[in-house]
């Protein structure tokens, strides 16, 4: 289960408003409660996926931007617990190469659909143990 | 004995412990050091004898690639960061 307050499901979708035709993308910041990612902060980040004509279907988050994450995540006695990104005018379904790109169980991946340009709604997936494929997990949001 | 910070979904194979002290005096030796305290990490760090592709080792915030790799030094006082590429589409 992914905890999600609405004022950062609010900025994970502008951001991958912001970054439309490409997908956007970022990193989740919080802990881990009972089996539960609870998000406590967002760290937007650049799509530096290399080929520009690629980037509307591919997403890449630089290393420094993970170090950088990582030091703040420290900073702040929080942990990087998943990972946002958008899909384009696409579902937003775990896709083959973000399984084959997949790290480690235990992140949420949140994808949030952009239909022309408007944020419409997130699905958030989980690596399956034995990294044969994702499962979808619950979104919960609250006001906080 | 360095430290090697844990990446939150990897802590349960940890003890649930965030951070490790690990003897070796190298980052290839403080690795091995740390997946024989806990074996059943070794498969998520390790694709046989070499680091997974998105595993990215770092050393007082320096990735160890550009060091020396395996055989960079460790002193005591070192912390390493086991930070993963993130891609997807």
């Amino acid at each position: 289960m992914l905890q999600l307050p609405t004022q950062l499901h609010e900025q994970i979708k502008a951001h991958g408003a912001k970054s439309y035709p490409f997908e956007g993308c970022g990193l989740l910041l919080g802990h881990t409660e009972n089996g539960a990612n609870v998000v406590e902060a967002i760290m937007p980040a650049a799509n530096t996926w290399p080929v520009e004509a690629e980037k509307p279907v591919r997403f890449q988050i630089s290393a420094d931007d993970m170090l950088k994450a990582e030091m703040e995540a420290m900073r702040r006695d929080l942990d990087i617990i998943g990972v946002f990104h958008s899909h384009p005018d696409h579902p937003p379904v775990a896709s083959p190469r973000d399984l084959a790109w997949a790290t480690w169980p235990g992140y949420s991946y949140i994808i949030t659909q952009v239909w022309e340009g408007e944020p419409t709604y997130s699905q958030s997936w989980q690596l399956l143990a034995d990294r044969s494929g994702f499962i979808e997990e619950e979104i919960v949001e609250s006001d906080d | 004995m360095a430290t090697i910070r844990i990446p939150t979904p990897l802590r349960p194979y940890t003890g649930n412990n965030g951070k490790i002290t690990v003897n070796g005096g190298t980052v290839g030796s403080a690795l091995a050091d740390l997946t024989t305290q806990f074996p059943d990490l070794r498969p998520h760090l390790f694709e046989g004898d070499t680091l997974r592709s998105f595993v990215n080792v770092y050393l007082n915030e320096e990735d160890v690639r550009h060091l020396q790799g395996p055989e960079t030094a460790v002193s005591p006082t070192d912390t390493l960061m086991i930070i993963p590429s993130i891609a997807g589409g």
